[in-house]
């Protein structure tokens, strides 16, 4: 390939990068071939022409009427404007949570479906239906106690002897997966009678009540004793209650082992309260 | 009329003097204010010629407002004075831009004589308008990217570092493009022998 020599531009100024700097920065000491190049970048920075300045009276107006006029600070435009958009949101669902928490708390509490103790406290603070609660005692046992409807003088008609019990421990020391055959329920829980089969569920909640009842009916109870309570019933009964508190909670295996080999908990064997056995379930789903 | 490039930081940059006009101008002074004023809008203008032709007087106006309201919170030294005064002129050249993208209008007929600002109009002052009129449309004839460029670190008189925040490209680019505008520019004045 023939070496064609490449012929040199007189006329095209070499430019170095100080050349360059020398430019931007105004210097005069430029190239004579970057004269031109500073002539113009020099034009660009002459003094100001008349028609350049004539916008002055009217910047210095606007500058007087802004400075006359206070300066609005952040507060002072929020205040002018009321509350602030995002404060406003803020507020709104504040109060719209705090609202719904009230609600649904107000409702699960007339609906009877909170933990016992808040129950109680809901009866005490808005009137909620007290605490329902299900207790078995074994009709050996002579429990009586608060039924559903929180009437101890239930228990007498059931044919129970009424029961007396010191401070129940009933729900205490929960999970407590083995019902006792001999649990005496909690002398003090609150307990469901139920029908005059006596199938009882007890011990949930820790009750108060000190039934002393006299009953004279023909209940047949059969409780379900699951509990582990430590009350002592003093029943003098007259009855003829059938007491069979024979503990068939035990029928139930509430630690029987899963699909899987894993021991799977009956929480519906273990005395809780019906959301609470839900709740577990579907854990264990 | 030949201006000499040595003359030319003088008048671009206030200097010292700087802080003490801004302090005054924010504390009411009309004279402070008028000074930052003066030395500011002759350049925003040239800017604004080259990258918003036609609507420069209206967009360096705007800009005002905007400086004017803002400045009791301003703070900074000069180069972040002016940096903030052509980067609020800038957007409102692109703002423009994309309005009148979306709705094109009809051109302005021209002022006429009456309607521009009067001016003592001597000889020297024809020419040098001239010149600098000159210049900004060799400017103009750059790749805008160049020419922005130029006309920042030349006119507005911001560093490298400044520029490439307001144009948001790496200080490596803006120096690129520095030097490649002021080669095509010594390119063109070469071929066309253009004198000012």
């Amino acid at each position: 390939m023939p070496n064609i020599p490449q012929p040199q531009r007189q006329d095209e100024p070499v430019v170095t990068d100080a050349d360059l700097v020398a430019l931007l920065a105004g210097t005069a000491d430029v190239a004579p071939g970057l004269r031109p190049v500073a002539d113009v970048l020099a034009a660009l920075v002459a003094e100001p022409t008349d028609m350049e300045l004539a916008g002055e009276e009217r910047a210095l107006a606007r500058f007087r009427r802004q400075a006359g006029a206070p300066v609005p600070t952040r507060r002072a435009r929020r205040n002018a404007n009321g509350l602030s958009s995002r404060f406003g949101v803020k507020v709104g669902a504040s109060v719209t949570a705090v609202a719904v928490v009230l609600g649904g708390g107000a409702a699960a509490a007339f609906a009877d479906v909170l933990p016992a103790p808040i129950q109680r406290l809901a009866h005490e603070a808005i009137g909620a239906p007290i605490p329902h609660t299900r207790h078995t005692l074994p009709s050996g046992s002579r429990s009586a106690a608060h039924s559903r409807s929180g009437m101890h003088s239930r228990s007498s008609t059931h044919g129970k002897p009424a029961a007396r019990g010191g401070p129940g421990t009933g729900r205490q020391g929960r999970p407590h997966p083995t019902p006792s055959p001999t649990g005496h329920g909690n002398p003090q829980g609150q307990g469901k009678h139920g029908n005059p089969q006596g199938k009882g569920k007890g011990q949930e909640g820790q009750g108060s009540g000190q039934g002393q009842g006299n009953g004279q009916g023909q209940g047949q109870g059969q409780g379900k004793g699951r509990g582990h309570g430590t009350g002592q019933a003093q029943g003098s009964g007259k009855g003829q209650g059938n007491g069979q508190g024979n503990g068939q909670r035990q029928q139930g295996n509430p630690h029987k082992k899963g699909l899987l080999g894993r021991p799977q908990f009956n929480w519906r064997l273990a005395g809780h309260p019906r959301w609470f056995v839900r709740i577990r379930l579907v854990m264990d789903l | 009329m030949r201006t000499s490039a040595g003359a030319r930081t003088a008048s671009t940059v206030i200097g010292e003097e700087f802080a003490d006009l801004l302090t005054a101008a924010q504390s009411g002074s009309e004279a402070a204010f008028s000074r930052l004023w003066r030395n500011a809008n002759p350049a925003l203008l040239r800017y604004l010629r080259v990258i918003a032709p036609g609507a420069e007087e209206d967009i360096a106006a705007e800009t005002w407002v905007h400086v004017v309201r803002g400045l009791a919170s301003f703070r900074g030294g000069e180069q972040a004075w002016r940096a903030w005064l052509f980067t609020t002129a800038r957007r409102r050249a692109i703002d423009l831009a994309r309005h009148r993208s979306r709705r094109p209008e009809a051109a302005l007929d021209d002022l006429t004589a009456a309607q521009l600002p009067s001016s003592a109009d001597s000889a020297e002052t024809a020419i040098e308008n001239l010149s600098t009129a000159a210049a900004i449309g060799l400017l103009a004839g750059l790749p805008p990217m160049q020419a922005e460029v130029i006309l920042l670190r030349v006119v507005a008189g911001l560093d490298t570092e400044s520029v490439a925040r307001l144009l948001r490209k790496s200080p490596g680019a803006v120096r690129v493009a520095a030097h490649r505008g002021l080669r095509r520019l010594a390119q063109i004045t070469a071929d066309t022998g253009v004198t000012l």
